[in-house]
Protein backbone atom coordinates (compact mmCIF):
# COMPACT_ATOMS: atom_id res chain seq x y z
CA UNK A 1 0.00 0.00 0.00
CA UNK A 2 1.29 3.44 -0.86
CA UNK A 3 1.58 6.02 1.95
CA UNK A 4 -1.00 8.30 0.24
CA UNK A 5 -3.52 5.50 0.27
CA UNK A 6 -2.78 4.78 3.93
CA UNK A 7 -3.36 8.40 4.87
CA UNK A 8 -6.63 8.40 2.88
CA UNK A 9 -7.74 5.18 4.54
CA UNK A 10 -6.83 6.39 8.00
CA UNK A 11 -8.81 9.61 7.51
CA UNK A 12 -11.72 7.55 6.17
CA UNK A 13 -11.56 5.08 9.04
CA UNK A 14 -11.27 7.70 11.76
CA UNK A 15 -14.11 9.68 10.17
CA UNK A 16 -16.32 6.58 10.48
CA UNK A 17 -15.24 6.13 14.11
CA UNK A 18 -16.04 9.78 14.81
CA UNK A 19 -19.40 9.45 13.03
CA UNK A 20 -20.26 6.71 15.52
CA UNK A 21 -19.81 9.27 18.31
CA UNK A 22 -21.86 11.92 16.50
CA UNK A 23 -24.62 9.36 15.84
CA UNK A 24 -24.96 9.15 19.63
CA UNK A 25 -25.73 12.87 19.69
CA UNK A 26 -28.22 12.62 16.86
CA UNK A 27 -30.30 9.55 17.67
CA UNK A 28 -32.60 9.05 20.63
CA UNK A 29 -33.31 5.76 22.30
CA UNK A 30 -30.92 3.34 23.91
CA UNK A 31 -31.11 0.74 21.11
CA UNK A 32 -29.85 3.27 18.55
CA UNK A 33 -27.05 4.33 20.93
CA UNK A 34 -25.90 0.75 21.40
CA UNK A 35 -25.98 0.33 17.61
CA UNK A 36 -23.82 3.45 17.21
CA UNK A 37 -21.31 2.11 19.71
CA UNK A 38 -21.12 -1.28 17.97
CA UNK A 39 -20.63 0.43 14.60
CA UNK A 40 -17.87 2.57 16.09
CA UNK A 41 -16.04 -0.41 17.59
CA UNK A 42 -16.17 -2.35 14.33
CA UNK A 43 -14.87 0.68 12.40
CA UNK A 44 -12.08 1.10 14.96
CA UNK A 45 -11.09 -2.58 14.66
CA UNK A 46 -11.02 -2.24 10.85
CA UNK A 47 -8.81 0.86 11.06
CA UNK A 48 -6.45 -0.94 13.43
CA UNK A 49 -6.24 -3.94 11.10
CA UNK A 50 -5.49 -1.59 8.20
CA UNK A 51 -2.65 0.08 10.11
CA UNK A 52 -1.40 -3.35 11.19
CA UNK A 53 -1.28 -4.49 7.59
CA UNK A 54 0.58 -1.36 6.51
CA UNK A 55 3.10 -1.55 9.39
CA UNK A 56 3.47 -5.32 9.07
CA UNK A 57 2.82 -5.73 12.78
CA UNK A 58 1.01 -8.93 13.90
CA UNK A 59 0.42 -7.47 17.37
CA UNK A 60 -1.94 -4.85 15.95
CA UNK A 61 -3.92 -7.61 14.25
CA UNK A 62 -4.24 -9.38 17.59
CA UNK A 63 -5.36 -6.16 19.28
CA UNK A 64 -7.91 -5.53 16.52
CA UNK A 65 -9.33 -9.05 16.90
CA UNK A 66 -9.50 -8.66 20.67
CA UNK A 67 -11.21 -5.28 20.29
CA UNK A 68 -13.78 -6.73 17.91
CA UNK A 69 -14.46 -9.53 20.39
CA UNK A 70 -14.72 -7.38 23.52
CA UNK A 71 -16.23 -4.10 22.27
CA UNK A 72 -17.85 -5.22 19.03
CA UNK A 73 -19.65 -8.27 20.44
CA UNK A 74 -19.25 -8.69 24.22
CA UNK A 75 -20.07 -5.27 25.64
CA UNK A 76 -22.99 -4.58 23.19
CA UNK A 77 -24.57 -7.88 24.32
CA UNK A 78 -24.27 -6.87 27.97
CA UNK A 79 -25.63 -3.41 27.14
CA UNK A 80 -28.63 -4.96 25.40
CA UNK A 81 -29.34 -6.99 28.52
CA UNK A 82 -29.25 -3.81 30.59
CA UNK A 83 -31.56 -2.11 28.11
CA UNK A 84 -34.12 -4.92 28.40
CA UNK A 85 -34.10 -4.47 32.15
CA UNK A 86 -34.77 -0.72 32.01
CA UNK A 87 -37.08 -1.08 29.01
CA UNK A 88 -39.59 1.44 30.28
CA UNK A 89 -37.06 4.28 30.14
CA UNK A 90 -36.36 4.17 26.44
CA UNK A 91 -36.66 7.87 25.68
CA UNK A 92 -33.49 9.62 26.77
CA UNK A 93 -33.85 13.31 27.27
CA UNK A 94 -30.57 15.24 27.19
CA UNK A 95 -29.81 18.57 28.87
CA UNK A 96 -29.00 20.07 25.46
CA UNK A 97 -31.38 19.50 22.52
CA UNK A 98 -30.32 17.42 19.54
CA UNK A 99 -29.67 20.16 16.97
CA UNK A 100 -27.59 22.23 19.41
CA UNK A 101 -25.58 19.26 20.61
CA UNK A 102 -24.78 18.29 17.00
CA UNK A 103 -23.51 21.81 16.35
CA UNK A 104 -21.48 21.73 19.56
CA UNK A 105 -20.08 18.38 18.39
CA UNK A 106 -18.98 20.02 15.13
CA UNK A 107 -17.34 22.88 17.02
CA UNK A 108 -15.50 20.42 19.25
CA UNK A 109 -14.10 18.67 16.18
CA UNK A 110 -12.87 22.02 14.85
CA UNK A 111 -11.32 22.75 18.25
CA UNK A 112 -9.54 19.39 18.05
CA UNK A 113 -7.96 20.50 14.75
CA UNK A 114 -6.55 23.62 16.32
CA UNK A 115 -5.28 21.77 19.38
CA UNK A 116 -3.60 18.95 17.45
CA UNK A 117 -1.97 21.04 14.72
CA UNK A 118 1.48 21.08 16.49
CA UNK A 119 1.17 17.36 17.31
CA UNK A 120 0.44 16.44 13.69
CA UNK A 121 3.32 18.52 12.33
CA UNK A 122 5.79 16.62 14.55
CA UNK A 123 4.75 13.17 13.33
CA UNK A 124 6.21 11.60 10.18
CA UNK A 125 3.81 8.66 9.95
CA UNK A 126 1.36 8.60 7.02
CA UNK A 127 -1.41 7.78 9.51
CA UNK A 128 -1.02 11.14 11.30
CA UNK A 129 -3.79 12.69 9.18
CA UNK A 130 -6.47 10.96 11.27
CA UNK A 131 -5.18 12.19 14.63
CA UNK A 132 -7.31 15.36 14.86
CA UNK A 133 -10.40 13.23 14.38
CA UNK A 134 -9.37 10.91 17.23
CA UNK A 135 -8.94 13.88 19.59
CA UNK A 136 -12.28 15.18 18.28
CA UNK A 137 -13.90 11.90 19.31
CA UNK A 138 -12.37 12.24 22.80
CA UNK A 139 -13.94 15.72 23.11
CA UNK A 140 -17.30 14.59 21.73
CA UNK A 141 -17.44 11.65 24.17
CA UNK A 142 -16.68 13.94 27.10
CA UNK A 143 -19.52 16.15 25.90
CA UNK A 144 -21.82 13.11 25.74
CA UNK A 145 -20.93 12.24 29.33
CA UNK A 146 -21.74 15.71 30.68
CA UNK A 147 -24.80 16.50 28.56
CA UNK A 148 -26.90 13.32 29.04
CA UNK A 149 -29.06 12.49 32.01
CA UNK A 150 -29.28 8.72 31.90
CA UNK A 151 -26.52 6.71 33.58
CA UNK A 152 -26.53 4.20 30.70
CA UNK A 153 -25.71 6.89 28.14
CA UNK A 154 -22.91 8.14 30.33
CA UNK A 155 -21.43 4.64 30.42
CA UNK A 156 -21.60 4.59 26.62
CA UNK A 157 -19.87 7.97 26.53
CA UNK A 158 -17.08 6.58 28.68
CA UNK A 159 -16.65 3.57 26.37
CA UNK A 160 -16.47 5.89 23.35
CA UNK A 161 -13.87 7.99 25.12
CA UNK A 162 -11.80 4.84 25.47
CA UNK A 163 -12.25 4.09 21.75
CA UNK A 164 -11.00 7.59 20.95
CA UNK A 165 -7.86 7.08 23.01
CA UNK A 166 -7.20 3.70 21.36
CA UNK A 167 -7.61 5.29 17.92
CA UNK A 168 -5.19 8.08 18.83
CA UNK A 169 -2.61 5.54 20.02
CA UNK A 170 -2.83 3.51 16.83
CA UNK A 171 -2.65 6.49 14.49
CA UNK A 172 -0.01 8.39 16.42
CA UNK A 173 2.42 5.59 17.32
CA UNK A 174 1.30 2.53 15.28
CA UNK A 175 0.14 0.90 18.47
CA UNK A 176 1.53 0.29 21.91
CA UNK A 177 2.92 -3.11 23.00
CA UNK A 178 0.29 -5.81 23.22
CA UNK A 179 0.82 -6.37 26.96
CA UNK A 180 -0.18 -2.76 27.61
CA UNK A 181 -3.18 -3.12 25.29
CA UNK A 182 -4.34 -6.24 27.14
CA UNK A 183 -4.00 -4.31 30.40
CA UNK A 184 -6.12 -1.49 28.99
CA UNK A 185 -8.79 -3.98 27.86
CA UNK A 186 -8.91 -5.55 31.32
CA UNK A 187 -9.23 -2.07 32.75
CA UNK A 188 -12.12 -1.20 30.46
CA UNK A 189 -13.87 -4.51 31.11
CA UNK A 190 -13.54 -4.08 34.88
CA UNK A 191 -14.58 -0.44 34.70
CA UNK A 192 -17.60 -1.44 32.66
CA UNK A 193 -18.61 -4.13 35.15
CA UNK A 194 -18.26 -1.72 38.07
CA UNK A 195 -20.34 0.88 36.25
CA UNK A 196 -22.93 -1.75 35.37
CA UNK A 197 -23.29 -2.67 39.04
CA UNK A 198 -23.53 1.02 39.81
CA UNK A 199 -26.30 1.57 37.29
CA UNK A 200 -28.24 -1.40 38.70
CA UNK A 201 -27.82 0.03 42.21
CA UNK A 202 -29.02 3.45 41.10
CA UNK A 203 -32.02 1.76 39.52
CA UNK A 204 -32.73 -0.22 42.71
CA UNK A 205 -32.61 2.87 44.91
CA UNK A 206 -34.32 5.47 42.76
CA UNK A 207 -36.40 3.29 40.40
CA UNK A 208 -34.86 5.27 37.55
CA UNK A 209 -31.43 5.70 35.99
CA UNK A 210 -31.93 9.41 35.55
CA UNK A 211 -28.98 11.00 37.34
CA UNK A 212 -31.08 14.12 37.95
CA UNK A 213 -32.69 12.14 40.75
CA UNK A 214 -29.34 11.67 42.49
CA UNK A 215 -29.46 15.05 44.21
CA UNK A 216 -32.42 13.85 46.26
CA UNK A 217 -31.46 12.23 49.57
CA UNK A 218 -33.22 9.06 50.66
CA UNK A 219 -33.14 6.96 53.77
CA UNK B 1 -21.76 21.58 -34.32
CA UNK B 2 -21.04 25.00 -32.89
CA UNK B 3 -19.88 24.82 -29.25
CA UNK B 4 -22.27 27.48 -27.96
CA UNK B 5 -25.21 25.41 -29.16
CA UNK B 6 -24.38 22.91 -26.43
CA UNK B 7 -25.98 25.13 -23.76
CA UNK B 8 -29.45 25.31 -25.34
CA UNK B 9 -29.27 21.61 -26.33
CA UNK B 10 -28.52 20.71 -22.72
CA UNK B 11 -31.37 22.87 -21.40
CA UNK B 12 -33.76 21.27 -23.93
CA UNK B 13 -32.70 17.75 -22.92
CA UNK B 14 -33.18 18.62 -19.23
CA UNK B 15 -36.62 20.13 -19.90
CA UNK B 16 -37.69 17.04 -21.82
CA UNK B 17 -36.35 14.53 -19.29
CA UNK B 18 -37.54 16.25 -16.08
CA UNK B 19 -41.26 15.25 -16.09
CA UNK B 20 -40.26 11.73 -17.10
CA UNK B 21 -37.96 11.49 -14.09
CA UNK B 22 -40.79 12.46 -11.72
CA UNK B 23 -43.08 9.99 -13.45
CA UNK B 24 -40.48 7.22 -13.25
CA UNK B 25 -40.00 7.76 -9.50
CA UNK B 26 -43.78 7.68 -8.95
CA UNK B 27 -44.07 4.51 -11.04
CA UNK B 28 -41.19 2.74 -9.22
CA UNK B 29 -42.65 3.75 -5.88
CA UNK B 30 -46.05 2.39 -6.86
CA UNK B 31 -44.55 -0.92 -8.02
CA UNK B 32 -42.57 -1.21 -4.77
CA UNK B 33 -45.80 -0.74 -2.83
CA UNK B 34 -47.60 -3.36 -5.00
CA UNK B 35 -49.81 -0.79 -6.68
CA UNK B 36 -50.32 -0.64 -10.45
CA UNK B 37 -49.44 3.06 -10.50
CA UNK B 38 -49.85 5.52 -13.35
CA UNK B 39 -47.45 5.08 -16.30
CA UNK B 40 -44.10 6.93 -16.17
CA UNK B 41 -45.22 9.40 -18.88
CA UNK B 42 -48.22 10.57 -16.82
CA UNK B 43 -46.57 13.94 -15.85
CA UNK B 44 -46.30 14.90 -19.55
CA UNK B 45 -50.05 14.40 -19.94
CA UNK B 46 -50.68 16.37 -16.75
CA UNK B 47 -48.55 19.26 -18.02
CA UNK B 48 -50.42 19.27 -21.36
CA UNK B 49 -53.74 19.31 -19.53
CA UNK B 50 -52.68 22.15 -17.21
CA UNK B 51 -51.38 24.31 -20.08
CA UNK B 52 -54.78 24.06 -21.76
CA UNK B 53 -56.75 24.98 -18.64
CA UNK B 54 -58.12 28.37 -17.66
CA UNK B 55 -56.19 30.38 -15.02
CA UNK B 56 -58.06 31.48 -11.90
CA UNK B 57 -56.37 34.20 -9.83
CA UNK B 58 -57.56 35.48 -6.48
CA UNK B 59 -58.71 39.12 -6.56
CA UNK B 60 -56.36 39.81 -3.62
CA UNK B 61 -53.27 38.74 -5.59
CA UNK B 62 -50.79 41.33 -6.87
CA UNK B 63 -48.47 41.27 -9.90
CA UNK B 64 -46.02 39.21 -7.83
CA UNK B 65 -48.36 36.26 -7.93
CA UNK B 66 -48.42 36.33 -11.74
CA UNK B 67 -44.67 36.96 -12.10
CA UNK B 68 -43.44 34.30 -9.67
CA UNK B 69 -44.03 31.22 -11.90
CA UNK B 70 -41.99 32.79 -14.69
CA UNK B 71 -39.15 33.73 -12.30
CA UNK B 72 -39.11 30.24 -10.79
CA UNK B 73 -39.14 28.57 -14.20
CA UNK B 74 -36.61 31.00 -15.69
CA UNK B 75 -34.09 30.69 -12.87
CA UNK B 76 -34.28 26.88 -12.96
CA UNK B 77 -33.77 26.78 -16.73
CA UNK B 78 -30.77 29.10 -16.36
CA UNK B 79 -29.27 26.61 -13.92
CA UNK B 80 -29.39 23.86 -16.54
CA UNK B 81 -27.04 25.97 -18.70
CA UNK B 82 -24.42 25.90 -15.92
CA UNK B 83 -24.60 22.31 -14.67
CA UNK B 84 -22.53 19.70 -16.57
CA UNK B 85 -25.39 17.45 -17.69
CA UNK B 86 -23.88 16.23 -20.96
CA UNK B 87 -20.42 17.72 -21.45
CA UNK B 88 -17.51 19.55 -19.81
CA UNK B 89 -16.34 22.27 -20.11
CA UNK B 90 -19.57 24.09 -20.87
CA UNK B 91 -19.82 27.13 -23.16
CA UNK B 92 -21.52 29.17 -20.41
CA UNK B 93 -19.50 27.51 -17.62
CA UNK B 94 -17.46 30.67 -17.18
CA UNK B 95 -20.62 32.63 -16.37
CA UNK B 96 -21.29 30.91 -13.09
CA UNK B 97 -19.92 28.38 -10.65
CA UNK B 98 -21.47 26.10 -8.06
CA UNK B 99 -22.39 29.00 -5.77
CA UNK B 100 -24.34 30.71 -8.57
CA UNK B 101 -26.21 27.47 -9.21
CA UNK B 102 -27.18 27.07 -5.56
CA UNK B 103 -28.33 30.67 -5.22
CA UNK B 104 -30.26 30.66 -8.50
CA UNK B 105 -32.18 27.66 -7.16
CA UNK B 106 -32.74 29.52 -3.87
CA UNK B 107 -33.98 32.56 -5.81
CA UNK B 108 -36.76 30.37 -7.17
CA UNK B 109 -37.59 29.10 -3.68
CA UNK B 110 -37.66 32.68 -2.38
CA UNK B 111 -40.11 33.90 -5.02
CA UNK B 112 -42.26 30.83 -4.55
CA UNK B 113 -42.48 31.64 -0.83
CA UNK B 114 -43.38 35.28 -1.63
CA UNK B 115 -46.06 34.09 -4.02
CA UNK B 116 -47.40 31.78 -1.32
CA UNK B 117 -47.79 34.77 1.01
CA UNK B 118 -49.21 37.11 -1.64
CA UNK B 119 -52.88 36.01 -1.99
CA UNK B 120 -53.25 35.99 1.80
CA UNK B 121 -54.59 32.46 2.14
CA UNK B 122 -53.67 30.82 5.46
CA UNK B 123 -52.12 27.72 3.88
CA UNK B 124 -49.86 29.76 1.62
CA UNK B 125 -48.36 31.59 4.56
CA UNK B 126 -47.88 28.40 6.51
CA UNK B 127 -46.20 26.67 3.58
CA UNK B 128 -43.97 29.68 2.92
CA UNK B 129 -42.78 29.87 6.50
CA UNK B 130 -42.03 26.14 6.58
CA UNK B 131 -40.23 26.23 3.24
CA UNK B 132 -38.05 29.10 4.42
CA UNK B 133 -37.20 27.20 7.64
CA UNK B 134 -36.07 24.19 5.64
CA UNK B 135 -34.20 26.27 3.05
CA UNK B 136 -32.37 28.30 5.72
CA UNK B 137 -31.16 25.08 7.35
CA UNK B 138 -30.30 23.25 4.11
CA UNK B 139 -28.32 26.11 2.58
CA UNK B 140 -25.26 26.15 4.91
CA UNK B 141 -24.94 22.39 4.44
CA UNK B 142 -24.94 22.80 0.68
CA UNK B 143 -22.34 25.59 0.83
CA UNK B 144 -20.03 23.56 3.10
CA UNK B 145 -20.32 20.38 1.01
CA UNK B 146 -19.44 22.46 -2.04
CA UNK B 147 -16.33 23.79 -0.34
CA UNK B 148 -15.26 20.21 0.37
CA UNK B 149 -15.42 19.50 -3.37
CA UNK B 150 -13.94 22.81 -4.44
CA UNK B 151 -11.01 22.38 -2.07
CA UNK B 152 -9.91 19.20 -3.82
CA UNK B 153 -10.36 20.60 -7.31
CA UNK B 154 -8.95 24.04 -6.55
CA UNK B 155 -11.96 25.68 -8.21
CA UNK B 156 -15.67 26.19 -7.58
CA UNK B 157 -16.40 25.77 -11.27
CA UNK B 158 -18.59 22.70 -11.80
CA UNK B 159 -16.80 21.67 -14.99
CA UNK B 160 -13.42 21.86 -13.26
CA UNK B 161 -14.61 19.69 -10.36
CA UNK B 162 -15.98 17.06 -12.77
CA UNK B 163 -12.78 17.16 -14.88
CA UNK B 164 -10.62 16.72 -11.81
CA UNK B 165 -12.52 13.59 -10.74
CA UNK B 166 -12.35 12.31 -14.33
CA UNK B 167 -8.57 12.69 -14.39
CA UNK B 168 -8.05 11.18 -10.92
CA UNK B 169 -10.59 8.35 -10.50
CA UNK B 170 -9.32 7.47 -6.98
CA UNK B 171 -10.57 10.91 -5.84
CA UNK B 172 -14.17 9.69 -6.19
CA UNK B 173 -13.73 7.42 -3.17
CA UNK B 174 -11.81 9.93 -1.03
CA UNK B 175 -13.49 10.38 2.39
CA UNK B 176 -14.26 14.04 1.67
CA UNK B 177 -16.16 13.11 -1.48
CA UNK B 178 -18.14 10.31 0.11
CA UNK B 179 -19.22 12.47 3.05
CA UNK B 180 -20.08 15.41 0.80
CA UNK B 181 -22.20 13.05 -1.31
CA UNK B 182 -24.13 11.94 1.77
CA UNK B 183 -24.63 15.55 2.87
CA UNK B 184 -25.84 16.72 -0.54
CA UNK B 185 -28.15 13.70 -0.81
CA UNK B 186 -29.89 14.74 2.43
CA UNK B 187 -30.09 18.34 1.17
CA UNK B 188 -31.62 17.05 -2.07
CA UNK B 189 -34.35 15.32 -0.08
CA UNK B 190 -35.08 18.55 1.80
CA UNK B 191 -34.84 21.00 -1.11
CA UNK B 192 -36.93 19.03 -3.57
CA UNK B 193 -39.62 18.20 -1.01
CA UNK B 194 -39.07 14.44 -0.83
CA UNK B 195 -40.17 12.17 1.94
CA UNK B 196 -38.60 12.51 5.34
CA UNK B 197 -39.05 16.29 5.04
CA UNK B 198 -42.13 16.77 2.85
CA UNK B 199 -44.50 14.28 1.28
CA UNK B 200 -44.74 14.89 -2.49
CA UNK B 201 -47.88 12.80 -2.97
CA UNK B 202 -50.17 14.22 -0.31
CA UNK B 203 -52.51 17.17 -0.16
CA UNK B 204 -53.19 16.79 3.54
CA UNK B 205 -53.13 20.35 4.83
CA UNK B 206 -51.28 19.88 8.09
CA UNK B 207 -48.24 18.10 6.69
CA UNK B 208 -47.54 19.75 3.38
CA UNK B 209 -44.80 22.29 2.66
CA UNK B 210 -44.33 22.69 -1.07
CA UNK B 211 -47.96 21.91 -1.95
CA UNK B 212 -49.20 24.48 0.59
CA UNK B 213 -47.33 27.29 -1.14
CA UNK B 214 -48.69 26.54 -4.60
CA UNK B 215 -52.24 25.81 -3.50
CA UNK B 216 -53.60 28.99 -5.08
CA UNK B 217 -52.10 28.34 -8.52
CA UNK B 218 -53.97 26.89 -11.46
CA UNK B 219 -53.71 26.44 -15.21
CA UNK B 220 -50.50 27.33 -17.00
CA UNK B 221 -49.00 28.96 -13.88
CA UNK B 222 -49.30 25.68 -12.00
CA UNK B 223 -47.88 23.84 -15.01
CA UNK B 224 -44.80 26.10 -15.02
CA UNK B 225 -44.26 25.61 -11.29
CA UNK B 226 -44.65 21.83 -11.50
CA UNK B 227 -42.28 21.70 -14.45
CA UNK B 228 -39.74 23.84 -12.59
CA UNK B 229 -40.01 21.58 -9.54
CA UNK B 230 -39.32 18.52 -11.70
CA UNK B 231 -36.39 20.35 -13.29
CA UNK B 232 -34.98 21.19 -9.86
CA UNK B 233 -35.09 17.52 -8.92
CA UNK B 234 -33.26 16.68 -12.15
CA UNK B 235 -30.61 19.36 -11.47
CA UNK B 236 -29.93 18.03 -7.96
CA UNK B 237 -29.76 14.46 -9.25
CA UNK B 238 -27.36 15.37 -12.02
CA UNK B 239 -25.19 17.30 -9.54
CA UNK B 240 -25.04 14.12 -7.45
CA UNK B 241 -24.45 11.92 -10.48
CA UNK B 242 -22.07 14.03 -12.55
CA UNK B 243 -19.97 15.72 -9.87
CA UNK B 244 -19.28 12.63 -7.80
CA UNK B 245 -19.20 10.03 -10.58
CA UNK B 246 -18.60 11.98 -13.80
CA UNK B 247 -18.00 8.95 -16.01
CA UNK B 248 -19.87 9.16 -19.28
CA UNK B 249 -19.85 12.98 -19.43
CA UNK B 250 -18.50 14.02 -22.82
CA UNK B 251 -15.21 15.94 -22.82
CA UNK B 252 -15.14 16.24 -26.62
CA UNK B 253 -18.18 17.53 -28.46
CA UNK B 254 -19.11 14.93 -31.07
CA UNK B 255 -22.63 13.54 -31.67
CA UNK B 256 -21.54 10.07 -30.56
CA UNK B 257 -20.04 11.27 -27.27
CA UNK B 258 -23.10 13.42 -26.58
CA UNK B 259 -25.46 10.50 -27.20
CA UNK B 260 -23.38 8.31 -24.88
CA UNK B 261 -23.46 11.13 -22.28
CA UNK B 262 -27.26 11.41 -22.56
CA UNK B 263 -27.56 7.64 -22.13
CA UNK B 264 -25.36 7.49 -19.01
CA UNK B 265 -27.14 10.55 -17.59
CA UNK B 266 -30.49 8.82 -18.00
CA UNK B 267 -29.09 5.72 -16.29
CA UNK B 268 -27.71 7.75 -13.36
CA UNK B 269 -31.02 9.60 -12.98
CA UNK B 270 -32.95 6.32 -12.97
CA UNK B 271 -30.55 4.81 -10.42
CA UNK B 272 -30.88 7.81 -8.07
CA UNK B 273 -34.64 7.83 -8.66
CA UNK B 274 -34.71 4.17 -7.65
CA UNK B 275 -32.85 5.00 -4.43
CA UNK B 276 -35.36 7.77 -3.68
CA UNK B 277 -38.29 5.43 -4.38
CA UNK B 278 -36.78 2.83 -2.03
CA UNK B 279 -36.14 5.43 0.70
CA UNK B 280 -39.68 6.81 0.38
CA UNK B 281 -41.18 3.33 0.62
CA UNK B 282 -39.06 2.47 3.61
CA UNK B 283 -39.44 5.49 5.90
CA UNK B 284 -42.21 7.70 7.22
CA UNK B 285 -42.32 11.48 7.21
CA UNK B 286 -40.48 13.18 10.08
CA UNK B 287 -42.36 15.45 12.41
CA UNK B 288 -41.73 19.04 11.38
CA UNK B 289 -39.92 19.71 14.66
CA UNK B 290 -37.50 16.85 13.99
CA UNK B 291 -36.54 18.19 10.54
CA UNK B 292 -33.90 20.61 11.97
CA UNK B 293 -32.26 17.59 13.63
CA UNK B 294 -31.96 15.76 10.32
CA UNK B 295 -30.59 18.87 8.64
CA UNK B 296 -28.06 19.54 11.39
CA UNK B 297 -26.90 15.94 11.01
CA UNK B 298 -26.35 16.61 7.32
CA UNK B 299 -24.54 19.83 8.26
CA UNK B 300 -22.18 17.78 10.44
CA UNK B 301 -21.57 15.40 7.54
CA UNK B 302 -20.66 18.37 5.34
CA UNK B 303 -18.38 19.75 8.04
CA UNK B 304 -16.57 16.41 8.32
CA UNK B 305 -16.28 16.36 4.51
CA UNK B 306 -14.53 19.73 4.57
CA UNK B 307 -12.19 18.70 7.37
CA UNK B 308 -11.35 15.42 5.61
CA UNK B 309 -10.41 17.18 2.37
CA UNK B 310 -8.50 19.76 4.40
CA UNK B 311 -6.50 17.06 6.21
CA UNK B 312 -5.56 15.23 3.03
CA UNK B 313 -4.25 18.27 1.22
Amino acid sequence: MSPEMVSQLSVGGSTLVLLGGLMMLWRRGVAAHIGAFTFQSVALAATMAMVGWFAGDWQLWAVAALLLLVKGIGIPLLLKRMERRFGSERELEPYVNTATSLLIGGLLVLLAYIVTAPLVSVSRLPTRTGMPLAIGLVFVSLFIIISRKKALTQVLGFLMLENGIALLAVLGTHGIPIIVEIGVFLDVALGFIVMQVFVYQIHETFESIDVEQLNRLRE
Amino acid sequence: MRPWLLGPVQAAVALLLAPGLVGAIRWMKARLQSRAGSPPWQPYLELRKLFAKEVVVSSNASWLFRAAPFIVFGSTVTVTLLVPLLAVPLPFGGAGDLLVVVYLLLLGTFFLALAGLDPGSPFGGMGASREMTVAALAEPTMALAIFALAWGAGSTNLGQIALRTLSMPSEALAPGHVLAFAAIFLVTLAETGRLPVDNPSTHLELTMIHEAMILEYSGRYLALIEWAAALKLLVFFSLLGNLFAPWGVASVITPGALLWAAGTLALKLLALGGVIALVETHIAKLRLFRVPELLSASFILALLAVTASFLLR
